[in-house]
Protein backbone atom coordinates (compact mmCIF):
# COMPACT_ATOMS: atom_id res chain seq x y z
CA UNK A 1 0.00 0.00 0.00
CA UNK A 2 1.60 3.31 -1.02
CA UNK A 3 0.37 5.37 2.27
CA UNK A 4 2.47 2.39 4.73
CA UNK A 5 5.08 3.07 2.06
CA UNK A 6 4.80 6.76 2.30
CA UNK A 7 4.71 5.93 6.29
CA UNK A 8 7.78 4.46 6.72
CA UNK A 9 9.46 6.61 4.63
CA UNK A 10 8.71 9.48 6.74
CA UNK A 11 9.53 7.61 9.87
CA UNK A 12 13.09 5.94 8.04
CA UNK A 13 13.71 9.83 7.28
CA UNK A 14 12.65 11.20 10.12
CA UNK A 15 15.92 12.39 12.42
CA UNK A 16 17.46 12.77 9.30
CA UNK A 17 14.80 14.78 8.71
CA UNK A 18 14.75 17.17 11.78
CA UNK A 19 18.49 17.95 11.56
CA UNK A 20 18.14 18.81 7.83
CA UNK A 21 15.56 21.54 9.12
CA UNK A 22 17.62 22.95 12.17
CA UNK A 23 20.34 23.25 9.69
CA UNK A 24 18.00 25.45 7.12
CA UNK A 25 19.54 28.58 6.73
CA UNK A 26 15.63 30.47 6.56
CA UNK A 27 16.21 31.33 3.03
CA UNK A 28 13.57 29.68 2.03
CA UNK A 29 15.19 28.00 -0.86
CA UNK A 30 16.81 24.63 0.62
CA UNK A 31 15.24 21.35 -0.69
CA UNK A 32 14.47 20.91 3.32
CA UNK A 33 13.47 24.10 4.27
CA UNK A 34 9.87 23.47 3.29
CA UNK A 35 9.63 20.67 6.23
CA UNK A 36 6.78 21.18 8.46
CA UNK A 37 5.63 19.37 11.72
CA UNK A 38 2.66 20.64 13.35
CA UNK A 39 -0.03 19.24 16.05
CA UNK A 40 -2.67 19.28 18.37
CA UNK A 41 -3.68 17.59 22.00
CA UNK A 42 -7.24 18.27 23.73
CA UNK A 43 -8.57 17.18 27.01
CA UNK A 44 -12.20 17.29 27.86
CA UNK A 45 -14.60 16.65 30.75
CA UNK A 46 -18.13 15.50 30.04
CA UNK A 47 -20.82 15.15 32.91
CA UNK A 48 -24.53 13.84 31.61
CA UNK A 49 -27.38 13.38 33.36
CA UNK A 50 -28.01 10.18 32.39
CA UNK A 51 -26.76 7.57 29.62
CA UNK A 52 -23.27 7.22 28.72
CA UNK A 53 -22.11 9.90 26.11
CA UNK A 54 -17.99 9.46 25.75
CA UNK A 55 -16.99 7.35 28.74
CA UNK A 56 -19.17 7.14 32.28
CA UNK A 57 -20.26 10.54 31.44
CA UNK A 58 -23.05 10.18 34.11
CA UNK A 59 -19.99 9.95 37.08
CA UNK A 60 -18.32 12.41 34.62
CA UNK A 61 -16.10 11.49 32.69
CA UNK A 62 -12.53 12.57 31.08
CA UNK A 63 -12.30 9.66 28.46
CA UNK A 64 -12.20 12.11 25.72
CA UNK A 65 -8.92 12.91 24.56
CA UNK A 66 -6.83 13.79 21.20
CA UNK A 67 -3.42 13.70 20.29
CA UNK A 68 -2.07 14.70 16.79
CA UNK A 69 1.09 15.11 14.82
CA UNK A 70 2.06 15.88 11.31
CA UNK A 71 4.32 16.64 9.22
CA UNK A 72 4.69 17.58 5.70
CA UNK A 73 7.23 17.78 3.14
CA UNK A 74 7.29 20.36 -0.25
CA UNK A 75 10.36 19.02 -2.12
CA UNK A 76 8.82 20.57 -5.74
CA UNK A 77 6.63 23.72 -5.80
CA UNK A 78 4.23 21.22 -7.49
CA UNK A 79 4.56 18.47 -5.14
CA UNK A 80 3.34 17.67 -1.41
CA UNK A 81 3.73 14.87 0.66
CA UNK A 82 2.25 14.72 4.57
CA UNK A 83 1.24 12.42 6.31
CA UNK A 84 -0.64 12.52 10.11
CA UNK A 85 -0.92 10.01 13.14
CA UNK A 86 -3.93 11.02 15.47
CA UNK A 87 -4.85 8.90 18.63
CA UNK A 88 -8.33 9.72 20.06
CA UNK A 89 -9.68 8.05 23.06
CA UNK A 90 -13.35 8.31 23.02
CA UNK A 91 -15.14 6.44 25.75
CA UNK A 92 -15.78 3.17 24.54
CA UNK A 93 -15.66 3.71 20.85
CA UNK A 94 -12.08 4.58 20.60
CA UNK A 95 -8.92 3.45 23.15
CA UNK A 96 -6.69 6.33 22.01
CA UNK A 97 -4.41 3.54 19.79
CA UNK A 98 -2.35 5.88 17.28
CA UNK A 99 -3.65 5.55 14.19
CA UNK A 100 -2.57 6.58 10.57
CA UNK A 101 -5.21 9.72 10.08
CA UNK A 102 -3.84 10.24 6.49
CA UNK A 103 -0.68 9.87 4.54
CA UNK A 104 -0.80 11.21 1.01
CA UNK A 105 1.16 12.66 -1.98
CA UNK A 106 -0.20 15.37 -3.36
CA UNK A 107 0.14 16.53 -6.87
CA UNK A 108 -0.41 19.96 -8.44
CA UNK A 109 -0.53 19.15 -12.06
CA UNK A 110 -1.58 23.04 -13.10
CA UNK A 111 -2.34 26.26 -11.33
CA UNK A 112 -3.09 29.26 -12.49
CA UNK A 113 -4.86 32.67 -11.53
CA UNK A 114 -8.18 30.99 -13.53
CA UNK A 115 -7.77 27.60 -12.77
CA UNK A 116 -5.94 24.55 -10.58
CA UNK A 117 -6.24 20.84 -11.04
CA UNK A 118 -4.55 18.30 -9.59
CA UNK A 119 -4.77 14.36 -7.84
CA UNK A 120 -3.63 13.14 -4.45
CA UNK A 121 -2.98 9.38 -3.74
CA UNK A 122 -2.68 7.63 -0.54
CA UNK A 123 -4.38 7.94 2.91
CA UNK A 124 -6.78 10.76 2.20
CA UNK A 125 -9.69 12.37 4.39
CA UNK A 126 -12.86 12.44 2.61
CA UNK A 127 -14.12 15.99 1.85
CA UNK A 128 -17.49 15.59 3.20
CA UNK A 129 -19.63 18.76 4.19
CA UNK A 130 -18.27 21.73 6.22
CA UNK A 131 -16.22 19.72 8.71
CA UNK A 132 -15.15 16.00 8.14
CA UNK A 133 -12.09 16.57 7.12
CA UNK A 134 -10.43 18.35 10.31
CA UNK A 135 -12.72 17.10 12.19
CA UNK A 136 -10.42 15.48 14.39
CA UNK A 137 -8.72 18.58 15.31
CA UNK A 138 -10.22 20.90 18.48
CA UNK A 139 -9.39 24.38 16.58
CA UNK A 140 -11.76 23.59 13.35
CA UNK A 141 -14.76 22.01 14.93
CA UNK A 142 -17.72 24.21 15.48
CA UNK A 143 -17.73 23.01 19.01
CA UNK A 144 -16.47 20.52 21.63
CA UNK A 145 -18.63 17.95 19.52
CA UNK A 146 -18.84 18.15 15.83
CA UNK A 147 -23.36 18.24 15.08
CA UNK A 148 -23.76 14.58 16.12
CA UNK A 149 -26.48 14.05 13.69
CA UNK A 150 -24.90 14.80 10.50
CA UNK A 151 -21.36 13.93 11.59
CA UNK A 152 -22.10 11.17 13.73
CA UNK A 153 -19.46 9.90 16.35
CA UNK A 154 -20.71 6.23 16.77
CA UNK A 155 -19.61 5.37 13.40
CA UNK A 156 -17.51 8.23 12.02
CA UNK A 157 -14.46 5.54 11.00
CA UNK A 158 -16.71 4.98 7.59
CA UNK A 159 -16.54 7.96 6.67
CA UNK A 160 -13.39 9.83 7.65
CA UNK A 161 -11.07 8.62 5.65
CA UNK A 162 -10.92 6.33 2.18
CA UNK A 163 -7.27 4.43 0.86
CA UNK A 164 -7.58 5.74 -2.92
CA UNK A 165 -6.87 8.31 -5.51
CA UNK A 166 -8.81 12.09 -5.33
CA UNK A 167 -8.52 14.60 -8.55
CA UNK A 168 -9.63 18.07 -7.66
CA UNK A 169 -9.72 20.82 -9.76
CA UNK A 170 -10.50 24.45 -8.58
CA UNK A 171 -11.62 27.49 -11.21
CA UNK A 172 -11.90 31.10 -10.06
CA UNK A 173 -14.32 33.25 -12.02
CA UNK A 174 -15.46 36.67 -11.11
CA UNK A 175 -18.65 35.37 -9.58
CA UNK A 176 -16.71 33.58 -7.02
CA UNK A 177 -14.46 30.29 -7.22
CA UNK A 178 -15.68 26.48 -7.79
CA UNK A 179 -14.64 23.66 -6.22
CA UNK A 180 -14.87 19.75 -7.83
CA UNK A 181 -13.06 16.80 -6.05
CA UNK A 182 -14.11 13.23 -7.42
CA UNK A 183 -12.12 10.45 -4.84
CA UNK A 184 -12.45 6.75 -5.59
CA UNK A 185 -10.95 3.86 -3.43
CA UNK A 186 -11.80 2.22 0.22
CA UNK A 187 -13.45 3.41 3.36
CA UNK A 188 -11.44 2.68 6.16
CA UNK A 189 -13.66 0.71 8.38
CA UNK A 190 -13.28 -0.42 12.37
CA UNK A 191 -15.97 -2.59 14.96
CA UNK A 192 -17.63 0.51 15.67
CA UNK A 193 -19.04 0.41 12.41
CA UNK A 194 -20.75 -3.18 12.77
CA UNK A 195 -21.95 -1.95 16.62
CA UNK A 196 -24.04 0.98 14.54
CA UNK A 197 -25.03 -0.77 11.43
CA UNK A 198 -25.58 -4.25 12.60
CA UNK A 199 -26.09 -3.57 16.25
CA UNK A 200 -23.87 -5.54 17.85
CA UNK A 201 -20.51 -7.50 17.92
CA UNK A 202 -20.99 -10.62 15.83
CA UNK A 203 -18.34 -13.07 15.37
CA UNK A 204 -16.71 -12.08 12.02
CA UNK A 205 -15.29 -8.86 10.46
CA UNK A 206 -16.83 -5.98 8.43
CA UNK A 207 -14.76 -4.99 5.70
CA UNK A 208 -15.19 -2.34 2.69
CA UNK A 209 -15.56 -2.71 -0.63
CA UNK A 210 -12.80 -0.69 -2.17
CA UNK A 211 -14.85 0.96 -5.31
CA UNK A 212 -16.80 3.18 -2.99
CA UNK A 213 -17.14 6.77 -4.58
CA UNK A 214 -16.75 10.00 -2.64
CA UNK A 215 -17.52 13.56 -4.37
CA UNK A 216 -17.26 16.89 -3.15
CA UNK A 217 -18.93 20.33 -4.91
CA UNK A 218 -18.44 24.23 -3.64
CA UNK A 219 -19.41 27.04 -5.06
CA UNK A 220 -17.76 30.29 -2.90
CA UNK A 221 -18.85 33.80 -3.32
CA UNK A 222 -16.20 36.58 -3.96
CA UNK A 223 -14.19 37.01 -0.37
CA UNK A 224 -15.70 33.33 0.37
CA UNK A 225 -19.34 35.37 2.40
CA UNK A 226 -21.41 32.87 1.19
CA UNK A 227 -20.37 28.88 0.51
CA UNK A 228 -22.26 26.31 -0.95
CA UNK A 229 -21.66 22.56 -1.02
CA UNK A 230 -22.64 19.30 -2.08
CA UNK A 231 -20.74 16.29 -1.09
CA UNK A 232 -21.40 12.69 -0.55
CA UNK A 233 -20.25 8.92 -0.45
CA UNK A 234 -21.39 5.36 -2.30
CA UNK A 235 -19.86 2.84 -0.81
CA UNK A 236 -20.73 -1.06 0.39
CA UNK A 237 -19.95 -2.79 3.36
CA UNK A 238 -19.57 -7.09 3.72
CA UNK A 239 -19.76 -8.55 6.28
CA UNK A 240 -17.83 -11.90 6.74
CA UNK A 241 -18.93 -14.39 9.58
CA UNK A 242 -15.59 -16.47 9.79
CA UNK A 243 -17.22 -19.22 12.09
CA UNK A 244 -17.69 -23.29 11.18
CA UNK A 245 -20.84 -23.21 13.53
CA UNK A 246 -23.90 -21.74 11.73
CA UNK A 247 -23.75 -18.05 11.96
CA UNK A 248 -26.21 -15.86 13.71
CA UNK A 249 -25.85 -13.41 10.76
CA UNK A 250 -25.07 -14.67 7.37
CA UNK A 251 -22.28 -13.32 4.92
CA UNK A 252 -24.27 -9.80 4.19
CA UNK A 253 -23.72 -6.76 3.12
CA UNK A 254 -25.00 -3.33 3.36
CA UNK A 255 -25.08 -0.28 1.06
CA UNK A 256 -24.71 3.29 1.93
CA UNK A 257 -25.04 6.74 0.10
CA UNK A 258 -24.19 9.14 2.55
CA UNK A 259 -24.84 13.02 1.04
CA UNK A 260 -24.52 16.51 2.62
CA UNK A 261 -25.87 19.96 1.50
CA UNK A 262 -24.47 22.46 3.21
CA UNK A 263 -24.54 26.78 3.22
CA UNK A 264 -22.14 29.03 5.42
CA UNK A 265 -22.70 32.62 5.35
CA UNK A 266 -20.24 34.72 6.60
CA UNK A 267 -20.25 37.79 8.54
CA UNK A 268 -17.36 40.26 10.33
CA UNK A 269 -18.65 39.15 13.55
CA UNK A 270 -20.61 36.05 13.30
CA UNK A 271 -21.22 32.79 10.75
CA UNK A 272 -24.57 31.47 10.12
CA UNK A 273 -23.83 27.87 9.16
CA UNK A 274 -26.39 24.87 8.18
CA UNK A 275 -26.43 21.09 6.98
CA UNK A 276 -28.43 18.99 5.80
CA UNK A 277 -27.56 15.21 5.79
CA UNK A 278 -29.40 11.87 4.17
CA UNK A 279 -28.09 8.54 4.31
CA UNK A 280 -30.29 6.18 2.30
CA UNK A 281 -29.06 2.41 3.81
CA UNK A 282 -29.44 -1.03 2.09
CA UNK A 283 -28.76 -3.61 4.11
CA UNK A 284 -29.46 -7.74 2.09
CA UNK A 285 -28.23 -11.19 2.57
CA UNK A 286 -28.03 -11.57 6.28
CA UNK A 287 -30.18 -14.78 6.91
CA UNK A 288 -33.31 -15.13 8.07
CA UNK A 289 -33.12 -13.38 11.57
CA UNK A 290 -31.89 -10.22 9.95
CA UNK A 291 -34.30 -9.76 6.60
CA UNK A 292 -32.88 -7.20 4.16
CA UNK A 293 -34.51 -3.69 5.03
CA UNK A 294 -34.43 -0.15 3.36
CA UNK A 295 -34.13 3.05 4.73
CA UNK A 296 -33.03 6.53 4.87
CA UNK A 297 -31.54 7.99 8.16
CA UNK A 298 -31.61 11.72 8.14
CA UNK A 299 -30.02 14.92 10.26
CA UNK A 300 -30.02 18.85 9.82
CA UNK A 301 -28.91 21.78 11.80
CA UNK A 302 -28.86 25.51 11.70
CA UNK A 303 -25.76 26.87 13.77
CA UNK A 304 -24.66 30.15 14.80
CA UNK A 305 -21.33 31.30 15.61
CA UNK A 306 -20.82 35.64 17.10
CA UNK A 307 -17.15 36.57 17.79
CA UNK A 308 -17.54 38.56 20.77
CA UNK A 309 -13.58 40.02 20.10
CA UNK A 310 -11.18 38.20 17.69
CA UNK A 311 -10.52 35.43 20.54
CA UNK A 312 -14.49 34.63 21.88
CA UNK A 313 -16.93 32.99 20.33
CA UNK A 314 -20.37 32.27 21.09
CA UNK A 315 -22.16 29.56 19.48
CA UNK A 316 -25.74 28.01 19.59
CA UNK A 317 -27.07 25.24 17.11
CA UNK A 318 -30.37 23.24 17.02
CA UNK A 319 -29.95 20.13 15.22
CA UNK A 320 -32.52 17.14 14.15
CA UNK A 321 -31.87 13.73 13.64
CA UNK A 322 -33.64 10.36 12.74
CA UNK A 323 -32.67 6.86 12.36
CA UNK A 324 -35.63 6.53 9.59
CA UNK A 325 -36.86 9.81 8.42
CA UNK A 326 -40.06 7.75 7.46
CA UNK A 327 -40.53 6.76 11.37
CA UNK A 328 -39.58 10.28 12.76
CA UNK A 329 -41.08 8.88 16.27
CA UNK A 330 -39.35 6.13 16.26
CA UNK A 331 -42.17 3.84 16.82
CA UNK A 332 -42.50 1.78 14.13
CA UNK A 333 -38.56 0.64 14.56
CA UNK A 334 -39.42 0.03 18.06
CA UNK A 335 -42.19 -2.12 17.08
CA UNK A 336 -39.59 -4.28 15.11
CA UNK A 337 -37.08 -4.73 17.74
CA UNK A 338 -40.35 -6.01 19.95
CA UNK A 339 -40.18 -3.49 21.82
CA UNK A 340 -36.86 -3.89 23.67
CA UNK A 341 -35.46 -0.37 22.02
CA UNK A 342 -37.72 2.25 23.23
CA UNK A 343 -39.18 4.46 20.65
CA UNK A 344 -37.03 7.68 21.53
CA UNK A 345 -33.91 5.34 20.16
CA UNK A 346 -35.26 6.87 16.58
CA UNK A 347 -34.60 10.14 16.85
CA UNK A 348 -32.37 13.17 18.33
CA UNK A 349 -33.06 16.69 18.57
CA UNK A 350 -30.47 18.65 20.15
CA UNK A 351 -29.68 22.30 21.32
CA UNK A 352 -26.47 23.55 21.92
CA UNK A 353 -24.66 26.45 23.68
CA UNK A 354 -21.02 26.99 23.30
CA UNK A 355 -18.13 29.13 24.51
CA UNK A 356 -14.84 29.24 23.32
CA UNK A 357 -12.05 31.68 24.04
CA UNK A 358 -8.76 31.25 22.03
CA UNK A 359 -6.18 32.50 24.81
CA UNK A 360 -3.23 33.19 22.13
CA UNK A 361 -2.55 31.38 19.10
CA UNK A 362 -1.36 27.92 20.93
CA UNK A 363 -4.21 27.48 23.55
CA UNK A 364 -8.33 27.41 23.57
CA UNK A 365 -11.05 26.65 26.42
CA UNK A 366 -14.26 25.95 25.85
CA UNK A 367 -17.38 25.24 27.59
CA UNK A 368 -20.64 23.50 26.28
CA UNK A 369 -24.33 22.56 26.93
CA UNK A 370 -26.55 20.38 25.69
CA UNK A 371 -30.34 19.46 25.67
CA UNK A 372 -31.01 16.50 24.14
CA UNK A 373 -34.22 14.47 23.60
CA UNK A 374 -33.85 10.89 22.32
CA UNK A 375 -30.73 8.69 21.53
CA UNK A 376 -30.37 8.07 18.05
CA UNK A 377 -27.18 9.95 18.46
CA UNK A 378 -25.69 7.36 20.90
CA UNK A 379 -23.32 5.01 20.79
CA UNK A 380 -25.37 1.19 21.51
CA UNK A 381 -21.58 0.63 22.37
CA UNK A 382 -21.36 2.64 25.06
CA UNK A 383 -25.29 2.40 25.91
CA UNK A 384 -25.62 -2.02 25.32
CA UNK A 385 -28.88 -2.25 27.57
CA UNK A 386 -31.39 -0.63 25.00
CA UNK A 387 -34.40 -0.68 27.94
CA UNK A 388 -32.27 1.75 29.51
CA UNK A 389 -31.74 4.60 27.62
CA UNK A 390 -33.23 7.92 29.35
CA UNK A 391 -35.24 9.93 26.68
CA UNK A 392 -34.13 13.47 27.95
CA UNK A 393 -31.07 14.12 29.04
CA UNK A 394 -28.45 17.25 29.26
CA UNK A 395 -24.80 17.35 29.13
CA UNK A 396 -22.35 19.76 29.82
CA UNK A 397 -18.66 19.76 29.05
CA UNK A 398 -15.36 21.57 29.25
CA UNK A 399 -12.40 21.39 27.01
CA UNK A 400 -8.94 22.70 27.00
CA UNK A 401 -6.72 22.16 23.75
CA UNK A 402 -3.39 22.86 22.51
CA UNK A 403 -1.56 23.23 19.41
CA UNK A 404 1.60 24.11 17.13
CA UNK B 1 1.38 58.76 17.09
CA UNK B 2 -0.95 55.87 17.32
CA UNK B 3 0.09 53.96 14.43
CA UNK B 4 3.57 54.39 15.35
CA UNK B 5 2.97 52.84 18.71
CA UNK B 6 0.14 50.38 17.05
CA UNK B 7 3.39 49.10 14.52
CA UNK B 8 5.73 47.98 17.32
CA UNK B 9 3.21 46.23 19.08
CA UNK B 10 4.18 43.36 15.82
CA UNK B 11 5.04 40.71 18.80
CA UNK B 12 1.56 40.56 20.85
CA UNK B 13 -0.16 37.35 20.65
CA UNK B 14 -2.78 38.17 22.90
CA UNK B 15 -6.16 37.75 21.07
CA UNK B 16 -8.43 39.72 23.44
CA UNK B 17 -6.21 42.57 23.59
CA UNK B 18 -5.92 42.81 19.15
CA UNK B 19 -8.54 45.88 19.43
CA UNK B 20 -7.53 48.55 21.60
CA UNK B 21 -4.27 49.94 21.21
CA UNK B 22 -4.83 51.66 24.39
CA UNK B 23 -3.85 48.78 26.06
CA UNK B 24 -1.03 47.47 23.95
CA UNK B 25 1.75 50.35 23.78
CA UNK B 26 5.19 50.64 25.61
CA UNK B 27 4.40 49.99 29.55
CA UNK B 28 4.73 53.95 30.77
CA UNK B 29 1.03 53.84 29.22
CA UNK B 30 -0.63 51.03 31.46
CA UNK B 31 -2.59 50.70 33.29
CA UNK B 32 -4.80 53.10 31.35
CA UNK B 33 -6.49 55.32 33.10
CA UNK B 34 -10.20 55.93 32.48
CA UNK B 35 -10.29 59.40 31.17
CA UNK B 36 -7.67 58.47 28.89
CA UNK B 37 -9.87 55.86 27.34
CA UNK B 38 -11.43 58.11 24.89
CA UNK B 39 -8.63 59.55 23.95
CA UNK B 40 -6.78 56.75 22.90
CA UNK B 41 -10.58 55.62 21.35
CA UNK B 42 -10.69 58.53 19.40
CA UNK B 43 -6.70 58.44 18.23
CA UNK B 44 -7.91 55.08 17.21
CA UNK B 45 -10.63 55.72 15.17
CA UNK B 46 -9.26 58.91 13.75
CA UNK B 47 -5.76 57.21 12.98
CA UNK B 48 -7.46 53.57 11.11
CA UNK B 49 -8.25 54.54 8.28
CA UNK B 50 -4.67 56.49 7.71
CA UNK B 51 -2.85 52.73 8.41
CA UNK B 52 -2.09 51.60 4.74
CA UNK B 53 -0.57 48.34 3.94
CA UNK B 54 1.31 47.24 1.17
CA UNK B 55 1.83 43.84 -0.64
CA UNK B 56 5.53 43.80 -0.68
CA UNK B 57 7.82 40.89 -2.57
CA UNK B 58 11.53 40.22 -3.28
CA UNK B 59 13.00 42.79 -5.20
CA UNK B 60 14.01 39.78 -7.74
CA UNK B 61 10.41 39.63 -8.93
CA UNK B 62 9.00 41.57 -11.75
CA UNK B 63 7.16 44.96 -10.81
CA UNK B 64 3.83 43.67 -12.14
CA UNK B 65 0.26 44.51 -10.86
CA UNK B 66 -1.53 41.90 -8.78
CA UNK B 67 -5.84 41.61 -8.88
CA UNK B 68 -7.22 40.59 -5.66
CA UNK B 69 -7.69 37.16 -6.49
CA UNK B 70 -4.32 36.39 -7.47
CA UNK B 71 -3.19 37.96 -4.07
CA UNK B 72 -5.29 35.67 -2.46
CA UNK B 73 -4.39 32.52 -4.12
CA UNK B 74 -0.71 33.45 -3.57
CA UNK B 75 -1.56 33.71 0.30
CA UNK B 76 -3.45 30.73 0.81
CA UNK B 77 -1.23 28.45 -1.16
CA UNK B 78 -2.93 27.68 -3.86
CA UNK B 79 -0.36 29.24 -6.64
CA UNK B 80 3.01 27.81 -5.38
CA UNK B 81 5.23 29.89 -8.40
CA UNK B 82 5.44 32.86 -9.39
CA UNK B 83 4.78 32.97 -13.26
CA UNK B 84 8.55 33.52 -13.74
CA UNK B 85 8.98 30.10 -12.07
CA UNK B 86 10.25 30.75 -8.90
CA UNK B 87 8.51 29.05 -5.42
CA UNK B 88 5.91 31.45 -4.03
CA UNK B 89 7.31 31.91 0.08
CA UNK B 90 4.91 33.82 2.06
CA UNK B 91 5.26 35.70 5.17
CA UNK B 92 2.74 36.68 7.65
CA UNK B 93 2.05 37.88 10.96
CA UNK B 94 0.67 36.40 13.95
CA UNK B 95 -3.32 36.45 13.57
CA UNK B 96 -3.65 38.84 16.41
CA UNK B 97 -1.61 41.82 14.84
CA UNK B 98 -3.71 44.59 13.52
CA UNK B 99 -1.50 44.85 10.21
CA UNK B 100 -2.36 41.58 9.28
CA UNK B 101 -6.05 41.67 10.33
CA UNK B 102 -5.95 45.20 8.45
CA UNK B 103 -4.23 43.70 5.20
CA UNK B 104 -6.11 40.42 4.93
CA UNK B 105 -9.40 42.60 5.11
CA UNK B 106 -8.67 45.56 2.70
CA UNK B 107 -6.22 44.01 0.35
CA UNK B 108 -6.93 40.36 0.11
CA UNK B 109 -11.07 40.81 1.00
CA UNK B 110 -10.97 37.99 3.54
CA UNK B 111 -12.09 38.15 6.89
CA UNK B 112 -9.11 36.80 9.10
CA UNK B 113 -11.15 34.08 10.33
CA UNK B 114 -11.70 32.86 7.35
CA UNK B 115 -7.86 32.76 6.22
CA UNK B 116 -6.66 31.16 8.95
CA UNK B 117 -9.51 28.81 8.51
CA UNK B 118 -8.00 27.80 5.23
CA UNK B 119 -4.48 27.28 6.67
CA UNK B 120 -5.82 25.02 9.12
CA UNK B 121 -7.82 22.83 6.78
CA UNK B 122 -4.66 22.32 4.82
CA UNK B 123 -2.39 22.01 7.49
CA UNK B 124 -4.25 19.30 9.36
CA UNK B 125 -5.86 17.58 6.06
CA UNK B 126 -2.75 16.97 4.80
CA UNK B 127 -3.35 18.89 1.64
CA UNK B 128 -1.24 22.35 2.11
CA UNK B 129 0.94 23.78 4.29
CA UNK B 130 1.06 27.20 6.83
CA UNK B 131 2.60 30.09 5.95
CA UNK B 132 5.92 31.20 7.83
CA UNK B 133 5.23 33.09 10.76
CA UNK B 134 7.56 35.69 11.50
CA UNK B 135 7.45 38.31 14.59
CA UNK B 136 7.48 41.88 13.58
CA UNK B 137 7.17 43.67 10.64
CA UNK B 138 10.61 44.66 10.72
CA UNK B 139 11.34 40.71 10.47
CA UNK B 140 9.09 40.38 7.68
CA UNK B 141 10.68 43.08 5.86
CA UNK B 142 13.79 41.35 6.24
CA UNK B 143 13.10 38.18 5.79
CA UNK B 144 10.70 39.09 2.09
CA UNK B 145 14.63 40.82 1.12
CA UNK B 146 16.42 37.95 1.86
CA UNK B 147 14.14 35.06 0.50
CA UNK B 148 13.72 35.02 -3.48
CA UNK B 149 10.12 34.43 -4.35
CA UNK B 150 9.24 35.94 -1.05
CA UNK B 151 5.55 37.97 -0.23
CA UNK B 152 4.33 39.90 2.74
CA UNK B 153 3.49 42.99 4.02
CA UNK B 154 4.03 46.30 5.38
CA UNK B 155 2.35 49.48 6.71
CA UNK B 156 4.11 51.48 4.07
CA UNK B 157 6.70 51.37 0.61
CA UNK B 158 9.81 49.65 3.25
CA UNK B 159 13.00 52.01 2.76
CA UNK B 160 14.93 48.60 1.38
CA UNK B 161 15.68 48.17 -2.22
CA UNK B 162 15.55 44.46 -1.82
CA UNK B 163 11.98 44.50 -1.38
CA UNK B 164 9.43 45.68 -3.88
CA UNK B 165 5.71 46.81 -3.09
CA UNK B 166 3.36 45.61 -5.53
CA UNK B 167 0.06 47.07 -6.61
CA UNK B 168 -3.19 45.24 -5.87
CA UNK B 169 -6.46 45.72 -7.82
Amino acid sequence: MLYRALLIGVLINWPFLSVRADAGDGDGTGYWDNLQIHGFASLAGIKTSDNRFFGDSPHTSFDFSELGLNVSLRPAPTLLISAQLLARRAGEMYDGEPALDYALLDYCAAATPDYRLGLRVGRIKNPLGLYNETRDVPFTRPGIFMPQVVYFDQVRNLLLSSDGLVLYGDAYTGLGSLSLSVLHGRAVVDENVEWAYLNGDFPGDVESRSDSWIWSLWFATAGDRLRLGFSGASLSVDFDPRTSAPPILGAGSFDILYWIASIQYDAEDWTLSAELMREPIDWHDFGALYPDRRLTAEGYYLQAAYRVSPGIELMMRYEEGFADRADRSGKAMSRVGGGQGPAHMGYSKIWTAGLRWDLDRHWMLRLEYQRHSGTFTLSSRENPYLPGQVKDWNLVAAQIAFRF
Amino acid sequence: MTVERVAKQDRDDAWHSGRDPGHLGDGRLQPCSPCLVPLFLALYLCSAPLMAQELIVNGSLPDVALTRNEALLYFTGRLQLWPNGMPVKVFVLPDSNLLHREFVKSVLGLYPYQLRRVWDRQVYSGTGQAPILVGSEQEMIERVASTAGGIGYAHSEPDDGRVRPLEVH
